[in-house]
């Protein structure tokens, strides 16, 4: 089920802070997060992000196209190791 | 066979069920076009006059409904967005995988298609 739209959207605070500062101040070094469950807002686009997946940080570079969308999707946590034992022999 | 919108040729069945076969119109959009058009859903389409049907079609453009075209090019739209942001989900839809969290260990075969079967090549 989707969110309410009563409550609005849910971004971390810290990382809210974060963003309005680097928005003011020019700086466009990835800001580190954890907080894979923000979403991004408008605020967000142009800035770097290093969203961490559990093990690393993933750059994620945010443009408008994402709004909406939480940081989370675009840091994968899962890596696929390919079925092909054929082609190894 | 009658056409409507362009395309589309539904047949001799009921108006109610033929303009199902339109792509973006389903049980509900049928009856309730059909019901602002006042016609009766219960009439073949083969017995509709041509201005029965362009009353129908009249409605359907006045409601602004993506229909045929416009309603593929819409939802193809919506899957390259996903994918040229490189999102989670666009990549689901890339690997041809469920996108909702769907368990793949079993099941999924609506997206994954036929079963492969994988099988393991042992040295002799």
């Amino acid at each position: 089920m989707s969110r309410s739209i009563k409550k609005g959207y849910f971004v971390e605070l810290s990382l809210e802070r974060k963003v309005r500062r680097a928005q003011q101040s020019d700086d466009r070094k990835p800001i580190k997060t954890w907080s894979r469950r923000s979403t991004i807002t408008p605020d967000f686009v142009g800035l770097n992000l290093a969203v961490h997946n559990g093990k690393n940080f993933l750059t994620v570079y945010v443009t408008e196209n994402m709004v909406g969308h939480k940081l989370g999707e675009f840091s994968h946590t899962r890596t696929f190791r390919s079925h092909n034992p054929h082609t190894q022999k | 066979m009658a056409r409507l919108l362009g395309v589309d040729i539904p047949n001799r069945k009921k108006i109610e069920y033929s303009l199902r076969y339109v792509y973006g119109i389903g049980p509900t959009r049928s009856r309730s076009v059909l019901e602002e058009a006042q016609i009766d859903p219960n009439l073949r389409t083969q017995d509709l006059s041509e201005q029965d049907l362009s009353k129908i079609m009249n409605v359907i453009l006045e409601r602004k409904y993506l229909v045929e075209g416009d309603l593929r090019r819409d939802v193809t739209a919506n899957l390259k967005r996903l994918q040229s942001i490189r999102s989670y989900r666009g990549l689901r839809h890339q690997r041809g995988l469920p996108v909702r969290g769907q368990r793949t260990i079993t099941n999924a075969r609506t997206r994954k298609g036929g079963r492969k079967t994988v099988g393991v090549v042992r040295n002799k």
